[in-house]
């Protein structure tokens, strides 16, 4: 069908129509003062209050230029809590994956902790690491270890023992199989076991600095409650939209000019 | 030295080398409801450079057979020799083309070829892959990846990647099975030029009367429950050979009665 092709100038103009649509509406909403600006403030209130937050000269206003620090900050935690749980996560799940005594003696305990939510280790993260960013780091890579753990596990399960044979019978065997038929054969599942990794880090680490840091997009989301002031929050919510979206496409795109794998297979 | 020992046992026509020694050959697998004798005492002698077709019905262990002969499982009696040496492990030395689709589908045709080429310099193993993508005639599909080409190509894949690493024996299971009929001569033609080209040693398996005596030397009936050796009928029949001539049906009759024999 005509408006199922992807490349349509149809299939570019989708994706915008429900963001459009919600704009429109929150327009509306605070034209007619359908809800109150104190608990909704206008988009033009919260463009101008982004802009100043992004681009401001400090003493401007409370939040002014601070944005860059912020997502500086953030973006490393991130980053190095997903990478502490990918190097974890990674050759975990291979092990656990390909070896039944290895998934035997991981399974049971990784999924009876998987079932903790996430946020019940903040309590106990806060008296072992105190508040900030050793906190933010054990969260972030706690919950971003369990998708990429599984979603290892379960591609480099499926990968047919047929490749294997096929393998040896031309002499890849042992350490260079793994990198030249497992890691590659599983690579679709550990693309998204990582995506997904990634997505939640991003939840554990607005949770992380929601304790109390001086910087980062979750210490402006919970000083702006503090302030009162709904149009930082909401600028918050929809920057760490952004960075989210925008790590995302940036890990995939890392992954497929890395390997072959990821390009063609996924 | 030994394998002019070699020469004075077995059964085989004067002056050809065996490269295959294969002697009491059993196999048994453990399963639930007790031990099942899959394969028991195969004995046969595969000279070197000789066409071998493995005929017999499905479930007889023909490819349990290819197992043991690749490595991949060890027998549970008997041994099989390969110039001598007991077969140890799967190798390079004896390639196999699977039964199974069983191309790399994160690697182009080029690239599922060159897999196995290592320790040659770059520029080296690049001339070899083209050489091979040519003679199995997919130099236009070179960047095409197993899922973008039909059955009998993957087949051709398969094919060069193995042929490529010059194995002292090619080991084939029902390669060509589930290509259709066209598909399946043109690559039983192809894979004749290709042995008048090499003269590999080659075990064919199949379960396709016809497949065996227009490719075979010589073809080993297998009979089932458990898996033996039946018969063993060499095809005189000169190459290239020609499917609707009487004596190739003749053959074919034979075969088909040795098969429907009761044992
Ligand atoms: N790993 C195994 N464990 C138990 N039984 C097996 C195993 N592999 C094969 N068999 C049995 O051996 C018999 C022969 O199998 P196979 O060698 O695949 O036959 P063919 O290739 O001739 O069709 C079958 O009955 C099959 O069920
Ligand atoms: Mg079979």
């Amino acid at each position: 069908m005509a408006f199922e092709k992807k490349n349509g100038w149809m299939g570019g103009f989708i994706p915008w129509v429900l963001p459009a649509l919600f704009i429109l509406g929150w327009f509306l909403a605070s034209r007619f003062e359908i809800v109150p600006s104190y608990l909704m403030p206008s988009p033009k209130q919260v463009g101008e209050a982004g802009i100043l937050y992004a681009f401001g000269a400090p003493g401007e206003g409370p939040f002014a230029g601070r944005f860059w620090l912020d997502a500086w900050v953030s973006c490393g935690r991130v980053f190095a809590g997903f990478a502490l749980a990918a190097l974890f996560g990674v050759p975990l799940g291979v092990l656990s994956g390909r070896a039944e005594s290895m998934q035997r003696f991981l399974s049971a305990s990784i999924n009876a902790l998987r079932a903790v939510p996430g946020i019940c280790w903040l309590p106990l993260a806060m008296v072992w690491f105190g508040i900030g960013y050793r906190t933010t780091l054990f969260l972030v890579a706690l919950a971003a270890f369990f998708p990429i753990y599984i979603n290892t596990a379960a591609g480099a399960r499926q990968v047919s023992p047929l490749l294997f044979q096929a393998g040896a019978m031309m002499g890849v065997r042992r350490l260079r199989a793994v990198f030249a038929i497992l890691l590659p054969g599983a690579m679709p599942n550990i693309l998204t076991g990582l995506r997904l990794g990634l997505g939640i880090s991003w939840a554990y680490l607005v949770l992380g600095e929601l304790t109390g840091v001086p910087n980062g997009l979750g210490a402006v989301i919970m000083d702006a409650r503090m302030m009162g002031r709904i149009d930082i929050i909401i600028v918050g919510i929809v920057l760490i939209a952004l960075l989210g979206r925008t790590s995302d496409l940036m890990l995939s795109g890392l992954l497929r000019i890395c390997f072959k794998s990821a390009r063609r297979l996924t | 030295m030994t394998t002019q020992l070699k020469l004075l046992t077995g059964k085989r026509e004067a002056g050809i080398v065996p490269t295959l020694e294969v002697t009491r050959l059993s196999k048994v697998f453990k399963t639930g409801e007790g031990p099942v004798t899959v394969l028991r005492d195969l004995d046969f002698t595969v000279g070197k450079g000789e066409f071998i077709c493995v005929l017999g019905p499905s479930g007889c262990g023909k490819t349990t057979l290819l197992n043991l002969l690749a490595g991949f499982e060890k027998p549970s009696a008997g041994k099989a020799l390969l110039n001598g040496r007991p077969i140890q492990g799967p190798g390079p030395d004896r390639c196999v083309v699977f039964q199974e689709d069983t191309l790399f589908p994160w690697l182009t045709v080029e690239e599922n070829i060159a897999f196995g080429v290592n320790g040659v310099p770059k520029k080296e193993k690049q001339e070899k892959v083209l050489h091979f993508l040519d003679l199995v005639g997919l130099t236009p599909f070179q960047d095409y990846l197993p899922r973008e080409i039909s059955g009998g190509m993957k087949k051709r894949v398969s094919l060069a990647r193995v042929l490529i690493l010059q194995p002292q024996i090619l080991l084939m299971d029902e390669p060509f099975g589930a290509l259709d009929a066209q598909a399946r001569e043109e690559m039983q033609d192809l894979l004749l030029s290709l042995w008048n080209q090499f003269h590999h040693t080659i075990v064919f398996i199949t379960h396709d009367i016809d497949e065996a005596v227009a490719l075979a030397d010589r073809v080993l009936l297998m009979q089932k429950d458990p898996g033996a050796i039946a018969e063993e009928t060499r095809v005189r029949l000169p190459r290239p050979r020609e499917r609707t001539a009487a004596s190739f049906q003749d053959y074919c009759k034979a075969l088909y009665q040795s098969i429907k024999k009761p044992r």
